[in-house]
């Protein structure tokens, strides 16, 4: 054998193992980034279910001060939010364990959202809550828009709890929410305090869809995630 | 099916010739052409007699101290001949030269009718040295250079030898990429020589034996690229040719992107007229090793593959920007405007395409610390390193992408720049 096809031989091989090694530590980065998300659901699980039982367990006096300073962090979800939206990005809106992780995340945002009206109707408080309504499905061209708009609300306005649901996700509580929230198309569909408003065409036109006084009320402040 | 996916063979080929650069490199010929010691003037050996013909086209500035450089050789004087052709210079080229004359080593040549083949022919026309070498005159050379390549001449099939170039006082950030991009170059004539597998004789300080010049006839114009045919043909007729890593030569280069645009651009489309041209055979042809199976396809891939990649990631660019203008629109700049991703390894951009970029660019990186490390060439590569990141894969594509269209539409241009 010639030194150059003895070299080009080699040179293939090290080509193969290179390539191989990019595919499998691209790969353990996304499973170990699955795992985090996993991990995070749990903790937020586990937030929510104790969360749950101190309001039962707190249900003569709920608005005391220990019931009233447990609802669920909305950092957290956010944070949940924006690494749920990278992963599907990056894995694809089909992958089965995407599929999965973002139905557990459905089932904390409706957990979490009526545990937050069950506090405000109990102890008087007015949050403002936005259900928001997106497809993956391509039949959505505005929804991008739509959710960096949100995302300029939700950090500009911390105490604005905003819930994100993928509206085709096959998940029964999901179906049943929309059912009872009387969510329809078109998307993207928006439920602000409970006032509907479908599609997307400017901040200032989902701005006006808030209860007045409602984003100025709450504190704006310059901190970002 | 993505665009990137376009990309991967692409990718795959190339880090699959920086592999074989890098084996190659490392096997005995490459180790045993590194450990070649220098020729001695000293020595009990007759050294060849040797002629460097350096042709001129409006080098007023410049040609002095070329021929200083030359002068400069360590080099029996008695065996040692310049000739400085003037080639149709209307500038202050023959006088500068006139300075010369008195030196009995120079010999001053006017040849009228242009063209760098015709120039040097009537230098080899003139001479009977056993060597012929040949410099441009914006180029310079080091004492001990030609010590370096005499050895390299040791086997009877070697017809001509390469310096390793570099260039000279990389003054701008694109002359400090260029210089990267020489350095790294270095590498790849040295691993390449080592399997017969170079395909360009650089008008730099590369020398020719006679007997093969007069063997394969004189040079040609060869599509504006006189060296890169000869060296084809030399190649052709079964010849070898060498390297001299530590024959340092340092060449001005291009100060502004429309010069070097229009320099690499007549070096491309020479390229493609000639190999895809008269010396199309050498292409895929066993009995040339290396350079049939080898370089020569890797390099016409390469040509391919850069206006590819380029296309590729323009069309990134401006699909993520058309989207990101689109979704900010109506939100108030001072939050658009600001990046609000996380330095979390979590968000960790790691997709195949950029890493095996990345890798890429790293072992280039690495091929050109060699280069450094094996020619010896003095100076700081951290300029260089940095421009050649940021912008060679923004440049280069643009002359391929005019080379290839010329090529394709047989549009000629000029060739001083």
């Amino acid at each position: 054998m010639s030194l150059v096809t003895r070299n080009a031989l080699i040179a293939l091989g090290i080509t193969i193992a290179l390539v191989g090694t990019v595919a499998f530590a691209i790969n353990y980065l996304d499973q170990a980034r699955i795992a985090e998300l996993s991990t995070i659901e749990d903790q937020i699980s586990i937030d929510a279910l104790s969360l749950e039982t101190q309001f039962s367990l707190l249900e003569a006096v709920p608005c005391d001060s220990i019931a009233s300073s447990t609802t669920l962090s909305g950092e957290l979800l956010t944070d949940l939010d924006n690494r749920l939206s990278y992963a599907e990005n990056r894995l694809g809106s089909d992958d089965l364990q995407v599929i999965r992780l973002k139905k557990k995340y459905s089932l904390l945002e409706i957990r979490d959202y009526l545990i937050t009206r069950r506090l405000a109707l109990a102890c008087g408080t007015k949050p403002v809550t936005v259900l928001y309504f997106y497809s993956n499905a391509g039949d959505c061209g505005d929804c991008d828009k739509a959710g960096y708009a949100l995302s300029y609300l939700r950090d500009t306005y911390p105490t604005l709890r905003v819930y994100s649901f993928d509206y085709n996700l096959d998940l029964g509580a999901l179906k049943t929410f929309i059912v009872v929230t009387k969510t329809q198309g078109p998307l993207p569909a928006f439920v602000i305090n409970g006032k509907h408003f479908n599609g997307f065409t400017s901040l200032a036109d989902l701005e006006n869809q808030f209860p007045k006084g409602a984003l100025a009320s709450t504190t704006a402040t310059s901190t970002k995630r | 099916m993505s665009p990137e996916m376009l990309a991967y063979p692409f990718l795959f080929l190339a880090l699959f010739f920086e592999s074989f650069v890098l084996v190659t490199l490392l096997s005995k010929p490459a180790k045993d052409a590194r450990g070649r010691k220098a020729a001695e003037s000293g020595g009990t050996a007759v050294l060849p007699s040797v002629t460097v013909i350096v042709p001129c086209l409006n080098e007023g500035e410049t040609v002095a101290a070329t021929a200083e450089s030359l002068l400069a050789l360590e080099y029996p004087k008695d065996r040692l001949h310049i000739i400085l052709v003037d080639n149709g210079s209307t500038d202050t080229t023959p006088t500068v030269m006139e300075r010369f004359r008195s030196n009995p080593q120079v010999r001053i040549l006017r040849v009228p009718e242009r063209g760098k083949h015709i120039a040097i022919n009537a230098g080899i026309a003139v001479t009977n040295a056993e060597l012929i070498g040949c410099l441009d005159a914006d180029s310079f050379v080091d004492p001990d250079a030609l010590h370096e390549i005499i050895p390299c001449f040791a086997r009877k099939e070697v017809a001509a030898v390469t310096a390793a170039m570099s260039v000279h006082r990389p003054k701008n950030i694109l002359q400090h990429m260029q210089n990267a991009e020489y350095t790294f170059g270095i590498t790849m004539r040295h691993t390449l020589a080592s399997v017969n597998g170079l395909y360009v004789t650089p008008g730099p300080f590369s020398f020719y034996r006679r007997s093969a010049i007069e063997k394969v006839g004189g040079f040609r114009h060869g599509h504006q690229t006189e060296d890169m045919e000869m060296a084809l043909r030399l190649q052709q007729a079964g010849y070898a040719i060498e390297n001299a890593p530590r024959a340092r030569v340092y060449t001005t280069s291009p100060d502004t992107v429309r010069k070097l645009i229009k320099q690499r651009v007549r070096w491309t489309t020479g390229f493609l007229r000639n190999v895809l041209g008269e010396y199309r055979g050498l292409i895929g042809a066993r009995e040339r090793g290396a350079l049939g199976m080898l370089v020569l396809p890797s390099a016409i891939i390469a040509i391919g593959s850069g206006i590819l990649l380029f296309s590729l990631m323009l069309y990134e660019l401006v699909q993520h920007l058309a989207t990101a203008i689109e979704i900010r629109a109506g939100i108030p700049l001072s939050y658009a405007l600001v990046p609000h991703g996380s330095l979390d390894w979590f968000y960790l951009p790691t997709s195949f395409y950029l890493t095996l970029g990345i890798m890429m660019l790293f072992s280039a990186i690495f091929l050109m610390a060699i280069g450094k490390n094996i020619s010896k060439t003095p100076g700081n590569l951290v300029l260089g390193f940095i421009s050649y990141t940021l912008l060679y894969g923004l440049i280069a594509p643009l002359w391929l992408v005019r080379a290839t269209t010329d090529f394709v539409f047989d549009k000629r241009r000029g060739w001083k720049f």
